[in-house]
This record gives C-alpha cells, structure tokens and sequence, in this order.
C-alpha cells in the first residue's frame, strides 16, 4: 500500500491537473457541496459524506445537442444568401452540414453537425466533444463509482447492443479517484445491494483518510499510473492497519436495511399487489430522485428552434413524469402514478438485473435525503421485495 | 470505426400518396451516398427526422426485396407527422435504422396464418403479408382481417383488393361506421373475427391495431384456442432514442424498441406490463 500524507494532496491534484481536468468536491460560497473543476487554491471538500449531485454529469451531460440548425434568411432584403453562402458560412463556424432539408415553413434549412461529435467523420475516438480531454473524477465515493458501472453497462452497448458515441468518448477518457466513506450516513445502504463503503467497483485508484494522511491502492493501470506521482511513498505497518481499520469501522456502521436474495423473484410475485398505490400515494413526481441518482440514465431527446437556429439535444429525462410514456396518439402506457413508481423500483431491481446480471441502484441514498416528501427507497425494497405472505398487513381497504 | 447511431442521415422522398383520410404513405430512398437500405425484416421500424421540427419512429410497410426504396405509412396526429405530411417528392427527411426485432419469419413456414388489424395497423403487418406473399408456397391458407373506424379511413385497398383474388387468400374488411356506399360487414374487426371464428390449430396469428384494439383481439383469439406463443402482436409505445438507450418505451424489462416491437402474446404476458 501507498500513502500520501495529507500536506501532499493539493500537490496530487496540481500534477494531475497537469495531464486533465480535475474535478473535485467543493463547497460553494451558498454552502452546497458540488464537483467542481479544481484549480490551485480550490479545498476540497471531503468532510460531507456525498456531494449533492453524483459526479454522473461528467460523463452524461444534462443537456446534449447533437445537430444544429439554421434557417437560410427567408428574406433577401434583410440578408441575401444562397445554401453555398450558408454552408461555406457554417463550415467556417466549425460546423460541418450534413444535410439540405426542405421546404419546412417554406424556409430552406440547413443542418449543421455542432455535437462537435463529427459523426459523419464517423471516428468515435477522434471525437472532440466538450469535455472530452483526459479527465479526474477526485473524491467521488465508491457507490457514485458504482454509478458510472451500471451506466457503462447500458451505453457500453453490452450484449452486443449499440454503442453511445457520446457517452463513452467522456467515459473513456475519465478516471475515477475515490476515497473510501469514513461516517456513512443514515441514509447509506450500499452494503444491501452488494457494495461497501471502501468498493472499488469501476474505481481506478482508491484512498483512504486516516490520521495523517490517505492509503492509496490502485485498482487499475490507470490507478497505478497516479501513484507514480513523487509525494506517495510506501505505507507504514500501522497506516496499512489504520486503513484496514478505518474499513471495517465503515462497514460496520452501514446498515443493511433489507435482504437482496428473493428481491426480484418478490417483486415479480407483488407486480399487481395494492401496496404499490400505498407506497406510491404522497409521491408528487418531482423526479428529483432520478435527477440526483448516480445510475439514472434515463434521456428524452428534442429538437428546438428560437429565431431562425436550433438544435437536437438530449437531456436526462425522469420515468414520474407522466409525459414519460404519452405517446402522439394520446395512449399512455404508464398513467397511473402508482405504475410509473412501480415501474422506478422495478427497474432498479428487476428490469435491468435481469438484462445486465447486476443491480441499477448503489445505496448512495440521495433519493432518500432529497426526496421532499420522503419516500424511501428502502422502505419499498423492503415492502415490496418482501415475499407476499410476509407483506405487513394493509390499512383498511375503502 | 464505430458510426454515431444517433445522426440521421439524409433521405430523399421519391413518392407521396395519399393512402386514407388524413394518412400518406412516402416512399423513401436510401440514405445519400447509399446504393440500397440495410436488409430489414416485416416489423422493424426506422427513426425519421424532419428537420428542424423532430423525430418520430414508424415501421417499414413496404415488404423487403426492393432495396433501394422502402414505404413509410403515416398518420397526421402530431408535430412530426403533421410537418412529414406537408412535405413532397424530392424533399430531404432524416433516417435511422432500421431498428427492432421484426416478425418471427423463420417460425412461419407451413403453419396457416391468420391477419388481423385495425386501422393504419396494417401498416406493419402489410409487410409481412407482402413478404409471405412472395414465398406463398411456404405458407398454408392466409386469412387477414381488416378494420377502420369508417370507410375514409381504410388504408391499402389496392392491396386488399390484390390480396383477396391471390389464391388461398381470404379478406374479410370490416368498418365501425359505414357510409352510404359501405356493402361489407359492420362492426369492429375482433367482434366480426369472433362472430366468423377461425380454427386455431396449426395457426399463427398476427395483430396490430390500437392499443384497446389489440388486447381485445389477444383475449378473443386466446378463447379460441391459439397458444399464447403463437399470437404475434407488434407494440405502440414512445419510443425516442430507437436503439435501447432513452428508457422511454419500456415494458416491464423489455425495451420495444430493440426487444420489440413484435412480441408473442406469451412474451407480454411474462412481461406483465404489456398488455
């Protein structure tokens, strides 16, 4: 084991951010711990267990434009141009035109590819997306790691299933540096669903805080790389002892709030159980809970025209909203509230386990803390993956 | 190399007509720079952008075997479809796909095959009609029902008219309310197949229609003895990204847009959101 004493972290960070960009959790001046790009000065801040946001916006930007485009002006008197001028106009722009359309409003439009993806170049790994450079994800804690591991599985294009461009050319550049939680919180159950407060699922190199300083163990190639930075040195018997000691004292406090085994087979056996539309009754579907979730990967994509320029974009969409499921012709898969919660926690621990072999949650909690009606994920585990004889008994039916 | 699957790619409309009140159908040819479409199956749909505007998924209705050009028929009922409606000949839409898992082909020969659908729902099963059509004498007797809500809205009746003097092919057309000129049956298309009946053994049968259209027939054909395996239903649901990713068109654990969209009946039924 490694050890890098605690006055050599900003020295870490400033030869890491040397090679890439370093994000890092900070507090900001109204008091909210968020990963921010670090810059020499910058305290990290790793007394708060979680940041309020999982780092997954690194690599999934909420908002995502792909095409653009741009009407040719409708009027000569106000600007005179033919489709050439435009697209020799967009091309010096640094956009590339992938296509002429029609007579959409009886405006001639041209589409410029501004994703920056240059899929037409069609070269995924000379991709030059913004934020696509080499980059450091420092102080992330093992279940927002696991995060990134069950997205991977879903736009890695696992199975043999299509790969996303845009999603891996960020994933592919970014390293995970963890540090293993010290005070789990109350609201921490990452032990129930198969992690551990010192996992290094999807982490590259792994720290620990102990007196003094932090443990350091590489996961990967890439981990190992960042312990050749000069201010490591070998670990002392009693730091190896204080990390190991430090891990079982974490372990410890997490509790684990329902048993996985049966979850799945349970919540295919309680599908149409009325409990559903208890648990789901306070729910205002605010998707808070999936916007804060390190695994939600959940995106609607649109197209938006203001004055004459527009775009495609996607953006992280949230599986409460009952326009989710709207489809044109007015049906509505999922109208009902209770099946569109059911259908949240189903995914998590039956849908996509079932598909990808693991489980899409990592019991960091935040859907729990943020939840502004306090709906908590364990509590529906723990009712609804239960088997159905031993489900508590219902209040009075009407 | 890995191509981006979320670009669409330029197409040109060769050819607009009108098909039913309100519903076109376009031919399209392959993307530029393409001598031909992929090879699709009945069943498998394509992602059409108008640009500027949106995208909107809708399956192939033309059968495979004319690769250069494919059929996309298409009702006026939202944004997309409404702008798609007001374009022509010679103007440039965006594709991707084709994308889905399209009808079971290879568990078809010799077994008797039963149609039945409602509305601009015969858009995908004319495909496969078209691809069985092709190969007829792998297959037993084809029997297809058809439904619309009145006669304005009948989709393909060239093609019906074509279907019904092909050998050992039975069309019965059926619609909710009939206009003055209307001599054939009046009805829904279920209750007419349940009125008629049909032998179960040795069939499969296909369906697609609205969604309160398809589970009514499911129930009606399951009571007339057709396993839940060999009852073959293609979905509606809102499906945006079309290759497995956005979430939106889930059913149970099932994504429509690369699980699907045709399921068997038994599917659905294990996937307890589907029906």
């Amino acid at each position: 084991m490694r050890f890098l004493p605690e006055g050599e972290l900003a020295g870490l960070l400033a030869a890491l951010s040397q090679e890439a960009e370093v994000w890092a959790p900070a507090r900001r001046p109204n008091g909210v711990v968020e990963f921010q790009k670090w810059e020499p000065g910058t305290a990290v801040e790793l007394a708060v267990l979680l940041a309020r946001q999982a780092p997954k916006e690194m690599v999934f930007p909420q908002t995502e434009t792909y095409l653009g485009y741009r009407y040719l002006m409708a009027c000569p008197a106000v600007r005179p141009e033919t489709p050439e001028e435009a697209k020799l106009e967009l091309e010096g722009e640094g956009g590339e035109v992938v296509a002429v359309s029609p007579s959409v409003s009886h405006q001639l439009l041209v589409v410029e590819d501004v994703g920056g993806s240059s899929p037409t170049r069609a070269d995924v790994a000379g991709v030059e997306l913004p934020g696509t450079g080499a980059r450091v994800i420092f102080g992330l804690r093992p279940c927002d790691a696991r995060g990134f591991a069950q997205m991977d599985n879903v736009f890695g294009g696992y199975g043999g299933f299509y790969f996303d461009p845009y999603y891996n050319a960020r994933r592919e550049v970014t390293t995970l540096v963890a540090v293993a939680c010290a005070n789990p919180r109350s609201t921490c159950f990452c032990r129930a669903v198969g992690g551990s407060p010192s996992g290094t699922e999807a982490v590259d190199l792994l720290l620990t805080e102990v007196d003094g300083g932090f443990g350091a163990e590489a996961v990967s190639e890439r981990g190992q790389r960042i312990l050749d930075y000069a201010g490591f040195r070998e670990a002392r018997a009693e730091e190896e002892q204080a990390v190991a000691a430090a891990h079982a004292r974490a372990e410890e406090a997490v509790e684990a709030p329902f048993e996985l085994e049966g979850v799945r087979e349970n919540l295919r056996a309680n599908f149409e159980d009325a409990r559903w539309h208890d648990l789901a009754l306070r729910c205002i579907s605010c998707g808070t809970c999936t916007y804060v979730c390190p695994s939600c990967y959940c995106f609607n994509i649109n197209d938006e025209m203001v004055e004459g320029r527009g775009e495609r974009f996607r953006c992280w969409d949230n599986c409460f909203n009952p326009g989710y499921t709207l489809e044109t012709s007015g049906h509505n898969p999922r109208d009902a509230k209770a099946a569109r919660f059911r259908n949240r926690f189903s995914h998590k621990f039956w849908y996509y386990p079932e598909k990808y072999d693991s489980l899409l949650c990592s019991g960091c909690g935040r859907c729990i803390m943020h939840c502004p009606t306090r709906i908590d994920i364990r509590e529906v585990i723990r009712t609804m993956g239960a088997p159905a004889a031993e489900l508590p008994a219902r209040a009075e039916e009407e | 190399m890995v191509t981006n699957v979320y670009l669409p790619r330029p197409s040109r409309i060769v050819s607009v007509r009108e098909e039913a009140q309100g519903i076109k159908t376009f031919t399209v040819r392959a993307p530029e720079g393409e001598p031909s479409w992929p090879r699709f199956a009945p069943g498998q749909f394509l992602e059409v952008t108008v640009f500027g505007v949106g995208e909107a998924p809708f399956s192939i209705t033309s059968a495979p075997g004319s690769p250069g050009e494919l059929e996309l028929t298409v009702a006026a009922v939202g944004e997309v479809t409404e702008e798609l409606h007001a374009l022509a000949a010679g103007d440039v839409i965006g594709v991707r796909g084709p994308y889905g898992r399209g009808f079971p082909i290879g568990d078809m020969k010799g077994r008797r095959l039963l149609f039945v659908a409602g509305g601009i729902g015969l858009a995908p099963l004319r495909s496969l009609i078209g691809h069985v059509i092709s190969e007829r004498d792998d297959y037993g007797e084809i029997s297809i029902y058809y439904g619309a809500r009145n006669p304005s809205l009948l989709c393909f009746c060239e093609d019906l008219t074509a279907w019904e003097s092909a050998p050992h092919i039975q069309v019965r057309v059926t619609v909710d309310s009939p206009d003055a000129a209307w001599q054939g049956p009046v009805g829904t298309v279920t209750s007419l197949l349940a009125k008629e009946g049909y032998e179960a053994g040795g069939a499969t049968a296909f369906v697609c229609g609205p969604p309160v259209m398809i589970r009514h027939t499911l129930r009606v054909l399951l009571e007339m003895g057709f396993a839940p395996k060999d009852v073959i239903t293609t979905l509606e649901r809102r499906m945006e990204c079309g290759v497995g990713k956005c979430g939106h068109c889930t059913v149970g654990k099932a994504r429509v847009c690369v699980d699907g969209p045709v399921f068997s009946c038994a599917e659905l039924l294990d996937l307890k959101e589907g029906l």
